[in-house]
């Protein structure tokens, strides 16, 4: 998870945006509670939709409360405060991906972030346990997906839909976790599947000039030209499309407006940073 | 029976007014025509019942005599099944949502009897896995054997226009930046005229 899950700020009322950064910092505290203060540092956006989302369908937002930062002692903020264990697992969430997003980059990257990447995954390994034990199924859909990541970039006539197919299907899986009924299933599992295909999607877009450039493997990049903006743009829109059909049929309780911004407006600006680099790539 | 202003979403001392423009905002919201292929079409069309019997329900209570307006759409999509087409199972299972049979049963013919059907039948299984680019390949290959098939057109314009679809009237990338209204150009309009309005207060 990458953090292209974000909010367009400018759109949110200001009582809103205050219940997302209250959302951040409980997941935040939450976090530092559970497994270690630096684990904090990497929480991403993404981490953030994900809690508010199951929150939001749980109605297990029960408040706010004052209270300190906790990094920053001297600053004031406001926590949400949760009934059920929706920050628990949010973190994690955030923690098992972190793990195998970790010992997937052992894999590749150069001979000194190996070495620093050695060293860290011992701790991250020791948290990943605790979370695994408390949320089983997370880690088994997570390790599921690497394998299939794995196979998909290994085979070299890898379409975008097969490159993108593992990350929804994680998405998906753990989206559907939250369902009451099997209807319900049916919709959390659609939207999860396009919003994490958007996610991964939109990550190798990101990514584009750097893989050019390093010859790694990006979906995007197949016949070697310079690759077509207005093709990826669609591939995006039908994913943000299709998750847009399925969040409609979501019983949406709380935070409506926040979510409903970052669906409508938040993902669609992010793309279109996204897009425009690309685009400004191609044309130095 | 769910409470039917809870359905709508209004509170019980709503306004007829406001109860129709309720309900004409969820009928939009869940119209068959956005799940026109979608594996969801048919919880979209429970809400959509839902929503209708409601704003029936409230409009008997209040002695409106029959509900009008109430948009009762019975053209449940995919229905139309063509018992004569050469594919009926494979639509049949795509019409469950069971497309793992539908596709063996699609994979299983020979490469000679792989008509233009066979691929639009074809792409609708990737449509429904999520697998939106196969889907799109596939519909491309259907339309362009069979230019004149309805149906495949309108799969094709279905995926046509949710990939030109970008939420919130943001400016594509391709688009020069430079040519649209940005935030700034906003801004500078609205201090301008607030200026205007200033200047006329203070000369009245």
């Amino acid at each position: 998870m990458f953090g292209y899950l974000q909010i367009q700020k400018s759109e949110l009322l200001v009582r809103e945006f205050d219940a997302y950064k209250a959302v951040y910092c409980g997941l935040c505290k939450q976090i530092g509670k559970e497994y270690s203060f630096l684990t904090r540092f990497g929480l991403s956006y993404d981490c953030t939709f994900y809690a508010m989302l199951i929150m939001s369908v749980k109605r297990s937002c029960t408040g706010f409360s004052d209270g300190r930062c906790t990094c920053n002692p001297l600053k004031k903020c406001k926590f949400a405060d949760c009934s059920s264990d929706s920050y628990s697992k949010a973190s994690a969430f955030w923690i098992i991906s972190a793990y195998y997003k970790l010992k997937d980059d052992l894999k590749d990257d150069g001979f000194f972030k190996r070495f620093l990447l050695r060293m860290v995954i011992p701790f991250f390994s020791h948290w990943h346990k605790k979370a695994a034990r408390k949320f089983p199924k997370i880690d088994r859909y997570a390790s599921e997906m690497m394998e299939m990541q794995a196979d998909a970039e290994n085979d070299s006539d890898c379409s975008v839909d097969k490159a993108a197919h593992p990350t929804a299907y994680l998405l998906a899986n753990i989206f559907s976790l939250e369902a009451q009924n099997d209807t319900d299933k049916r919709v959390f599992y659609e939207f999860g599947y396009h919003i994490g295909r958007w996610v991964y999607l939109i990550d190798a877009a990101d990514d584009i000039q750097k893989d050019m450039e390093n010859n790694n493997f990006n979906p995007f990049l197949k016949s070697g030209d310079k690759p077509d903006v207005n093709y990826i743009t669609a591939v995006l829109n039908q994913s943000l499309a299709r998750a847009y059909e399925a969040y409609n049929l979501i019983d949406i309780k709380d935070f409506k407006g926040i979510l409903d911004n970052m669906i409508l407006l938040g993902f669609p600006s992010v793309q279109n940073k996204v897009t425009e680099k690309i685009y400004g790539g191609n044309n130095e | 029976m769910n409470n039917p202003y809870e359905v709508l979403g209004v509170s019980e001392n709503a306004t007829d007014e406001e109860i129709k423009a309720a309900y004409r905002k969820l009928a939009k919201k869940y119209h068959p025509d956005n799940y026109t292929d979608s594996p969801l079409a048919d919880v979209a069309e429970q809400k959509m019942k839902e929503i209708n019997e409601a704003y029936d329900t409230i409009n008997q209570m209040r002695q409106k005599g029959k509900g009008t307006g109430s948009t009762a759409n019975n053209s449940s999509y995919g229905s139309d099944t063509n018992s004569s087409s050469q594919f009926y199972s494979v639509r049949i299972y795509i019409q469950r949502n069971m497309i793992d049979q539908a596709e063996q049963l699609l994979d299983s013919t020979p490469m000679g009897s792989r008509t233009a059907e066979w691929y639009y039948l074809k792409g609708m299984c990737a449509y429904r896995r999520g697998w939106s680019e196969q889907a799109f390949s596939n519909f491309t290959t259907a339309c362009n054997m069979d230019p004149n098939n309805s149906e495949y057109r309108a799969a094709m314009n279905n995926m046509q226009s949710q990939r030109t679809y970008n939420y919130g009237g943001y400016n594509q990338p391709n688009m020069q930046n430079q040519t649209g209204c940005t935030c700034c150009d906003v801004c500078t309009a609205m201090i301008c005229a607030d200026c205007l309005c200033d200047c006329c207060n203070a000369g009245c």
